[in-house]
């Protein structure tokens, strides 16, 4: 049965945000829901859900033995799912495994939602929350064999790739329906950006009901709960994990020499997605 | 091909090929088990049968070294062993420490080895790596000891400052050895505490003292490869029962460590919560 809404993005694009406005969607609450309500929906690349389901350490199989599990790990938990549908966070690029399956099988897969950022916002974001620093994010960003997690303690090895095949991995497979969404869009057109996903996700719409999740999943109200109940998300020595999610906050950060390295190696994808002009400018 | 196994009298066959147990109660694409039967596939490594808590069937694939076959009969297979035989494997290391039986329980790569080890070096008496059986006796929850040792990866030897000059790698790809740590006791130890060890992003440590059904859902949350219950409703029946039974007798506490966190303040933590 197809049951996997996969909710995929490459890392800081917005993809915890929707599943805050969803939670909140989903239980119709007139309330913002607390982050301990929210937090459930694991992500697919969950080190604990791969030993439950296939009774191995992932941390003592190689990366790929581990891919070769992966498919049959989504199946498992697929069947044993009381619901009809498992929202699942991934931060994987669409790939396939030595013996030539995806990673996300198509047979239990009902359609996944992609969420773009910039990738100048995305790499001074995702450089706060992993604390790195910035010329070395930029680097992780448009490594073509950029690959995340796999170390023990830590969650399963993914692949992302740079930020342009990974956007690329899950805009051309053809096996898993697929509605992309822009942070921006998310940021200044919350009505139809959400509702535009709620609708792809055939889920009961109500305009009522969904001006109320985005409010109670408003981005400054997200900061406020943190600073004060903490996020289970947030990593060790970022301080603060929904940090400053303004649109063109790299202008703050990245130097003109790393704009441009970006923007060359990203360039069809970003004009593809609006965020440069048919003359090549930057338009955020 | 001879293998170790951390108990005796159980007789292991290496064969060809292997069947699949018939009428599993739970399956998956790698996994066949009903309640005296389990069947596992590790692709490239090798195929296991276990019957009736007694018997083991190995046969190795094409190509696979002696090294990741023995890994997985003495983790996952054992694992399907110990439920078949009706005993309680907890996820978990444990030592003897001034005194009292302690299990370090949590999830694969959290810790618990290494924090064994450490405390090795400070007198405990190591019992066991990474399964833990216990069994329920009129005085009470008892460790039951098996034949182990202690596996660590480089950066934990390293920590703990040990020579990995003569130790076996539980694979040959893999940078995490065995490492002995002196004798294996012959007789159960009664068990005080269970720790469970899990991590979180704050800087600092925590320990919370569980009680009533808190105490028996982590406890049974621990339990070493729980999901073959699945297919064993009549032994998770009786597991499940005894379970209870130990939370009575036993402590239990949850310490939860800074994500990033060294093997000696994790270990001095639990220490003072003993």
């Amino acid at each position: 049965m197809n049951k996997f809404v996969w909710l995929v993005s490459y890392p800081k694009s917005g993809n915890t945000w929707f599943r805050i406005f969803l939670a909140n969607y989903l239980k119709d609450s007139k309330v913002p829901l607390p982050f301990d309500d929210i937090q459930n929906a694991s992500i697919s690349s969950s080190a604990l859900d791969f030993e439950e389901e296939t009774g191995l350490n992932p941390f003592e199989l190689s990366i790929s033995e581990v891919e070769n599990f992966r498919p049959d790990l989504y199946r498992s938990l697929s069947l044993n799912a009381a619901d009809d549908s498992i929202f699942k966070k991934t931060h994987d690029a669409y790939t396939y495994n030595k013996n030539g399956h995806p990673i996300f099988p198509e047979d239990i897969s009902q359609c996944a939602v992609y969420f773009v950022r910039n990738p100048l916002d995305v790499c001074v974001s995702y450089a706060n929350h992993s604390a790195s620093k910035i010329e070395k994010t930029v680097a992780f960003l448009l490594n073509q064999n950029a690959r995340a997690g796999g170390y023990k303690g830590g969650q399963l090895g993914q692949k992302l790739l740079s930020w342009d095949l990974h956007y690329k991995s899950w805009n051309e497979q053809k096996a898993i329906p697929i509605h992309t969404v822009r942070y921006e869009d998310m940021l200044q057109n919350p009505m139809e950006t959400f509702g535009s996903i709620v609708k792809f996700l055939q889920m009961e719409y109500d305009e009522e009901r969904l001006a109320r999740a985005i409010i109670n999943s408003d981005f400054k109200l997200l900061q406020k709960m943190e600073n004060e109940k903490g996020f289970k998300e947030r990593l060790q020595h970022c301080e603060q994990f929904f940090w400053k999610g303004a649109i063109g906050n790299y202008k703050n950060y990245l130097t003109q020499d790393q704009i441009d390295r970006i923007v060359n190696n990203c360039h069809d994808v970003m004009k593809q997605l609006g965020y440069i002009d048919s003359k090549g400018i930057l338009t955020v | 091909m001879n293998f170790n196994f951390p108990i005796g009298s159980v007789s292991i066959s290496i064969e060809k090929s292997i069947e699949h147990p018939i009428a599993p109660i739970y399956s998956t694409p790698r996994i066949q088990v009903n309640e005296t039967d389990f069947a596992m596939t590790i692709d490239g490594v090798a195929t296991y049968r276990v019957k009736d808590g007694q018997k083991i069937w190995v046969s190795p694939h094409p190509g696979a070294d002696r090294a990741s076959i023995q890994l997985f009969l003495n983790g996952s297979v054992f694992g399907a062993l110990l439920h078949q035989q009706g005993s309680i494997p907890f996820h978990g290391c444990s030592f003897e420490y001034e005194g009292k039986g302690i299990i370090i329980c949590g999830n694969s790569g959290v810790g618990k080895s290494s924090v064994t080890a450490a405390f090795c070096q400070k007198g405990a008496r190591f019992i066991n790596d990474d399964i833990t059986p216990v069994c329920l006796e009129k005085d009470g929850a008892k460790i039951v000891p098996i034949n182990t040792k202690i596996k660590l990866w480089d950066d934990s030897l390293k920590t703990l400052e040990i020579g990995d000059k003569d130790l076996e790698k539980i694979r040959p790809e893999m940078q995490k050895f065995y490492v002995p740590f002196g004798g294996t006791n012959q007789h159960p130890v009664p068990l005080n505490t269970v720790i469970i060890l899990s991590t979180h992003e704050d800087n600092k440590y925590k320990a919370e003292k569980l009680t009533g059904i808190e105490k028996y859902n982590l406890l049974r949350k621990n339990i070493y490869r729980k999901m073959y219950l699945r297919g064993m409703p009549l032994t998770a029946g009786r597991l499940f029962k005894n379970l209870l039974g130990i939370a009575e007798k036993i402590e239990v506490i949850l310490v939860k460590r800074p994500h990033k966190s060294d093997i000696y303040s994790t270990m001095d933590f639990i220490q003072k919560q003993l």
